[in-house]
């Protein structure tokens, strides 16, 4: 598993030009590729962190699937309304890309349950002291249990939006983050 | 330390944007150069949705019809199923998924009760038509949720075929 020294940069990313983007995306509908490709610079860093921590820092995949959404993003861009945010349709689209391809992979670990059951413990994990220990516990985790705390914890979503988009009962998304926390402080070795 | 404050605090430091370590840019303009971008009317689009909308009519159907078949309990089939890969939209690009397996095995699986028969094949009716619905909405969360129901469901009734372990 990949994990250490992925520079990020500072919150607070949001490209400031949403009217920008309106217009990128007329001229891309037209055909432009040049500014589909404005619109790619502008937000290729959002899509591909959050795509990135959900494959659990494999660079190499998080690259393909992020070329897969950019090139899906393309391809149905006139499904997008306009009634949200550029950035958000394309955000969501990424992280619907990712997630699907995690759901395509049942060879991962098809003992996610029981892992999980194993690591029932306490609602929040001990502390990590490095950045680095943390990425590569996250990553460490179960695919599914991955997806549930990286889209609470880190990217902010909401359980009635997890649950949505993973199908599952809300409370079922809130019992998977509080088994990947157990599990998580467990790696971190907050048992000892 | 472990205030669940702090925790979220430190979790979210983990999030933001990541450049690719690689420039992706030039794989993507040969691709999309093959690729065009489709022109959808968007009156498609709310057809669609009330599609949709019968789906969750079907997908509630089939629940109904499991649970008068006596057997289990939706909460506990909820986590197995979401674990369980689907008939995925296929993305450019991506390898069509191993999925294609799944889906001649679900086919063939078919409850033994015809009643629960008809309801599956309902089901894969209805999963294969949000897959074409995913393909017009790619950033609907609403229709994942839905795609990902109806599998679960259709995962239960599978497990009442007499092919199933």
């Amino acid at each position: 598993m990949q994990s250490a020294a992925i520079s990020m940069n500072v919150p607070g990313f949001e490209r400031p030009a949403g009217s920008d983007d309106a217009a990128l995306v007329r001229r891309s509908l037209a055909g432009d590729v040049a500014a589909f490709e404005q619109l790619y610079r502008g937000h290729v860093g959002r899509v591909h962190g959050a795509i990135l921590r959900l494959v659990g820092m494999d660079r190499g995949r998080a690259e393909e699937l992020t070329q897969d959404a950019f090139v899906r993003a393309w391809q149905k861009l006139s499904s997008f309304r306009h009634e949200s945010a550029f950035s958000t349709w394309l955000y969501r689209l990424g992280v619907n890309t990712a997630l699907m391809e995690l759901r395509g992979r049942r060879d991962v670990k098809e003992a996610d349950v029981d892992d999980l059951d194993l690591a029932a413990g306490g609602d929040v994990p001990f502390c990590a002291g490095e950045r680095g220990d943390l990425e590569r516990a996250v990553s460490n985790l179960p695919p599914r249990a991955r997806a549930v705390l990286v889209l609470h914890d880190v990217e902010g979503w909401k359980h009635e939006e997890i649950a949505n988009e993973l199908g599952m009962a809300v409370g079922s998304s809130k019992a998977q983050l509080h088994r990947a926390r157990g599990l998580l402080r467990r790696s971190l070795g907050g048992e000892a | 330390m472990n205030s669940e404050f702090e925790w979220r605090n430190q979790m979210r430091k983990l999030g933001g944007p990541v450049e690719p370590a690689r420039e992706l840019w030039p794989d993507i303009a040969a691709r999309i150069a093959d690729a065009p971008a489709q022109s959808v009317p968007r009156r498609r689009i709310a057809p669609w949705l009330a599609m949709a909308a019968t789906l969750a009519v079907a997908i509630g159907a089939g629940t109904i019809a499991y649970r008068g078949s006596g057997r289990g309990t939706p909460e506990q089939s909820t986590t197995p199923a979401t674990l369980a890969p689907v008939a995925q939209t296929p993305v450019a690009g991506t390898a069509p998924l191993a999925d294609a397996q799944q889906r001649t095995a679900l086919d063939w699986a078919l409850p033994a009760d015809p009643a629960l028969a008809a309801s599956a094949q309902n089901l894969d009716n209805a999963s294969a038509q949000l897959q074409g619905a995913l393909e017009q909405r790619p950033d609907a969360v609403f229709l994942v949720g839905l795609l990902n129901r109806t599998n679960a469901q259709r995962l239960r009734l599978m497990r009442k075929s007499p092919y199933a372990g």
